[in-house]
């Protein structure tokens, strides 16, 4: 739950007999990561077999694909224990070719009739432009004086080309305007004609190829073609109703044959990446531990004299070439996606999921308090999560159903249902409702909303500090764990920073209690922060020295150690300057509270006194506005302090996601 | 709605973590001090390349294989951004993402032309997959297909519904003409640009004048170097120098690419459009080594210009593509590094090339 799912690396053992059916399993189930261990075969035996029938059942496939497609038939991808070995490439091969002997004779026939029918009616199109011309088209070619060039040309070039003649004499004219292939006309002097022709040819303006069996005017030309092009579609239809018998006749044998081959090419690909020994086969691999029971049963099953190895990963130290899998749970699936939108756990790291499950809807739910929004915003989740209404947004549904129950909560807290607070509620909806905590825009209340935001924040910040030593700690990252921006030496920085802000806003209204409760312990809090202040400034030369870097110090001479000054006074201005800014950042959350409450209140405005019809509207209309366009501010902004201020003080991400071997492409991640 | 602030506010947080993870200057300079390519690779999974180069083994670390990991870096940074950048941006991230399919698509079509040199026990793809850009979801083309068509007309048809089907569909004549990839090659290029530009036009405001800025940046160092390339190496004509490059970008003008095609001073055209860079001519002297150096010199800039990118509001998409592009040409230092360690290349000659080292100036 706290970690990635906990996994397993497995060495398997097989005998070249039970090669196919172990594979099958490993495939079949959704659960093994497969490493590529040709490095543990014996290169003596020289390129595997199975790397040429891969090879083949990929050729197979794509040659059923082909039919498929030019018979517009559906790949069906079938249940994984819908089959029942690697099929043999001879018993499946003379059907392939049978049917595409079938299907190519028809099929051919078709292409090159398209194709004729493309050119007659390019050159249908290229005639257009001067049908209207009454000249032979031959006399074109015969010009004594005249260079000249008609053709088609990539509309997107037909400026450039231009250019490129401006000190040319020439003439240019477009017959016929087109996005993608005007037709042009390039006329010049005989004597330039080479210089035409290479403009030509490098602005690719491929002349026309107008039809030589057909001669006389333009118009004359055109009619004939007209009717080669009704002749041409009549052939098609005929082909078209061809191929569509023949789909009906072969769909059931070819979706069959294409699943058979599918699996075994799928099989034959991963047997590709076994170590290949004389008698047995090497594989590795990683499982989730949960699911290695059952797998190794089924393998057993499968093979008697299978050898198989175990070895349970640890999670303390680093982990990059472990996979990761994270743990499945629908519930939590839209704030799984929030945090691999950041970055996915590594194998050893604490997956942060659980804990932005509470601070996300929290924060939101504080910045948007309000009974009736909250619980539109969670109808609308609902409605979204079962794909009654905004179909596609399934998992945010999941998320605004969480926001905007906190939401709700808050709106009780807050006294708030959609904007009507205090004597509003009792004005003009007729019944008494009371703030359980305070109202935010009331007074002096702004001001605890905004102190008391600060305290969250500053509260969440030192608890993401401590779980960014505890990461520190599993990773056994004893440097970063001292020494890092969110090591032990920033953390008592950071504390005695808030005792010194603490002790300098104590006598204020704004001052956050934590600070101040910090600041009245009895340590002296300015010698701890400027001693670990120099640590911070120092961090970089301590990390060089634990993790055994060397030169501690870069550069070289009195250059070298000025620059280091320099950079370790910027490190802790920086140190500093963020830390005011981290812990401040939470007042936006205090700020929203109060601004979702102002909102409101100018929407009443407007809507004026009387309770009549436009009231009413107004109030409605100003209730979509807030819940599309504050809600959705609100949404970026607690995504940002998760983004910016929690997760960087302790997460880092980088881990490899977890791809097991399946079958059926629909099959779920494990 | 999406756009400023709530549009960039996941994003730029994102993008900011994700450029203080980029190596330093001095990162870049210990790196380049690693005696050998072992001892480089071990330096590396100390930084943000970790995670990525840890999932080989050490008998698998060759520097072709170290190389690929680092470009599956470069995907995931720009798969990420992707997701996270406001919805009207994307069109235009993934255009700049698209130049590495462009790339694999050109290898692709060299690959056909040159496979009956190669050795027939290795199947051709297993050869040219190794060196392809790990593109991923977002492949539009049919890479294994078209080396197996065996022929370049044929992988080209097999190109029909992808970005690049206009463009081939021009070039094509020239191609069954001349059997040369050049005019594929820059028709492929021309249109990449266009498309990238035309994106970063669609933009409006900030987005549209931080994208334009960034993009026309990128733009200019190609435009730049395909002038003087055609001039001084393959001697083209005024008309076709301009034919094959384009009128925009940040600094580069028209005026500019024009002036070179019509044989005017090349070295004084980049003193004025980049004034830090001098000695141009002596560049020039001697092309064949110049001309790299000179990209070198331009790369730096885009380097400078991309890095200014993270002064002031961070909420436009300049962020994002500065951040990309800054990648990009991080990745390009670490092949130089692992190519150069892995043959043994002198230290005073690779740290002419490195990119980053000169930001510590």
């Amino acid at each position: 739950m706290f970690f990635p799912r906990e996994m397993t690396e497995v060495e398997l053992i097989i005998p070249s007999k039970d090669l196919v059916p172990v594979t099958r399993v490993l495939s079949g189930r959704g659960v093994f990561h497969q490493v590529d261990s040709t490095y543990l075969g014996l290169e003596s035996l020289g390129p595997s077999t199975w790397q040429e029938k891969a090879a083949n059942y990929s050729t197979l496939e794509r040659r059923i694909q082909t039919i498929m497609q030019t018979l517009i038939l559906e790949e069906e991808p079938r249940d994984s224990s819908d089959f029942d070995t690697i099929v043999e490439l001879d018993a499946v091969r003379p059907a392939v070719d049978r049917i595409e002997a079938e299907v190519k004779g028809t099929n051919d026939q078709l292409s090159s009739e398209r194709k004729r029918l493309e050119i007659l009616e390019s050159q249908l199109r290229q005639l257009e432009p001067i049908s209207h011309v009454n000249f032979e088209v031959g006399s074109l070619r015969n010009s004594s004086y005249l260079h000249s060039i008609l053709g088609v040309m990539p509309a997107a070039q037909v400026t450039r080309l231009e250019s490129s003649l401006s000190r040319v004499p020439h003439v240019f004219f477009t017959l016929k305007e087109d996005t993608q292939k005007p037709v042009v006309w390039l006329l010049g002097p005989r004597s330039n004609s080479d210089i035409l022709d290479r403009a030509a040819k490098s602005a690719y303006l491929n002349p026309l190829t107008l039809p030589e069996e057909f001669s006389g005017t333009p118009e004359r030309i055109s009619a004939m073609t007209r009717k080669a092009i009704d002749e041409s579609r009549q052939k098609i239809f005929e082909l078209e109703s061809g191929l569509k018998k023949l789909a009906g006749t072969h769909k059931k044998e070819l979706q069959k044959l294409w699943w058979d081959v599918h699996v075994s090419r799928l099989m034959a690909d991963a047997i590709v990446r076994f170590g290949q020994l004389r008698h047995t086969y090497v594989v590795v691999g990683w499982v989730p531990t949960s699911d290695l029971q059952l797998l190794t049963e089924r393998l057993k099953q499968a093979s008697k004299e299978i050898l198989i190895e175990t070895i349970p990963t640890d999670r303390s130290g680093h982990h990059s070439h472990v996979p990761v899998a994270l743990t499945k749970n629908k519930w939590l699936r839209p704030i799984q996606d929030l945090v691999t939108t950041y970055g996915r756990p590594s194998y050893g790291e604490l997956d942060p999921t659980i804990l932005i499950a509470f601070t996300f809807p929290f924060l939101y739910g504080a910045m948007f308090g309000d009974l009736g929004q909250g619980l539109v915003l969670m109808l609308v989740g609902f409605l979204a999560h079962n794909r009654i209404f905004m179909k596609g947004l399934q998992s945010l549904g999941l998320l605004l159903v969480y926001c905007g129950f906190s939401a709700t909560v808050f709106g009780f807290l807050y006294g708030s249902i959609f904007g009507f607070e205090g004597h509003l509620i009792e004005e003009y909806l007729h019944f008494h409702f009371e703030p359980t905590w305070l109202s935010p825009i009331e007074g002096e209340n702004i001001l605890t909303v905004l102190r008391v935001a600060i305290d969250a924040g500053i509260i969440i910040l030192l608890f993401g500090y401590l779980l960014g030593l505890f990461n520190n700690i599993r990773s056994r990252d004893w440097a970063h764990f001292w020494f890092g921006h969110t090591g032990v030496v920033a953390l008592i920085f950071y504390v005695s920073f808030l005792a010194l802000l603490g002790g300098f806003l104590a006598d204020t209204a704004i001052a956050p209690k934590v600070a101040v409760a910090i600041s009245n312990l009895p340590l002296p809090f300015t010698t701890i922060a400027l001693v670990f202040g120099a640590g911070i400034m120092f961090s970089g030369f301590f990390r060089n020295l634990v993790e055994g870097h060397r030169p501690l110090i870069e550069g070289k001479g009195l250059g070298g150690i000025l620059m280091f000054g320099v950079q370790s006074f910027m490190d802790i201005f920086e140190t500093v300057i963020s830390m005011l800014s981290n812990t401040l950042s939470f007042v936006r959350v205090g700020a929203f509270a109060v601004a979702h409450g102002g909102l409101s209140l100018a929407i009443f405005s407007l809507a004026g006194e009387e309770p009549d019809l436009g009231f009413w509207i107004t109030i409605l209309i100003g209730n979509i506005f807030i819940i599309g366009f504050e809600g959705l501010i609100v949404y970026i902004q607690t995504m940002r302090l998760h983004y910016y201020e929690i997760l960087g003080k302790f997460f880092h991400g980088g881990g490899m996601r977890f791809e097991p071997l399946r079958l059926n492409p629909s099959q779920e991640e494990a | 709605m999406a756009g400023g602030v709530s549009g960039y506010a996941a994003i730029s947080t994102k993008v900011r973590a994700m450029y203080s993870n980029l190596l330093s200057p001095q990162e870049i300079t210990r790196l380049s001090d690693s005696p050998d390519f072992p001892s480089l690779i071990s330096s590396l999974k100390n930084t943000q390349y970790g995670p990525h180069l840890s999932a080989l083994k050490d008998n698998e670390l060759t520097p072709r294989r170290a190389i690929q990991q680092l470009k599956q870096r470069l995907a995931d940074s720009y798969t990420s951004v992707v997701q996270m950048s406001p919805e009207q941006t994307r069109p235009l991230i993934k255009q700049l993402y698209r130049y590495f399919e462009l790339g694999n698509l050109k290898a692709v079509l060299r690959s056909i032309l040159t496979v009956t040199s190669w050795n027939p026990d290795v199947a051709p793809w297993d050869r040219v997959r190794e060196v392809l850009f790990p593109f991923g979801s977002f492949a539009t083309i049919p890479a294994q297909a078209m080396v197996e068509s065996g022929n370049v007309p044929a992988a080209v048809e097999l190109l029909k519904g992808s970005p690049y089907e206009s463009a081939m569909s021009f070039a094509m004549r020239r191609y069954s003409a001349e059997q040369n990839l050049f005019p594929l090659e820059v028709a492929l290029d021309l249109d990449y640009w266009r498309r990238l530009w035309a994106e970063a036009k669609k933009l409006s405001g900030l987005d549209r004048e931080q994208g334009t800025k960034i993009i026309g940046s990128l733009l200019d160092m190609n435009n730049l170097m395909w002038a003087i390339r055609y001039k001084v190496y393959y001697k083209l004509s005024e008309e076709e120098l301009i034919n094959y490059t384009l009128p925009f970008g940040f600094r580069v003008r028209d005026e500019d690419i024009r002036a070179i095609a019509a044989g005017g001073d090349i070295a004084a055209i980049v003193t004025r459009i980049f004034p830090s860079i001098q000695d141009v001519s002596a560049l020039l002297e001697n092309p064949q080594a110049g001309l790299p150096k000179l990209e070198v010199l331009l790369k730096r800039q885009l380097m400078k210009q991309c890095t200014a990118a993270f002064i002031g509001n961070p909420f436009h998409i300049g962020l994002p593509l500065a951040y990309l592009i800054l990648s990009d040409l991080e990745i390009q230092d670490l092949i130089v590094l692992i190519e150069a360690k892995s043959s043994e290349i002198s230290d005073e000659d690779l740290r002419s090339v490195l990119l980053k080292t000169s930001l510590q100036n």
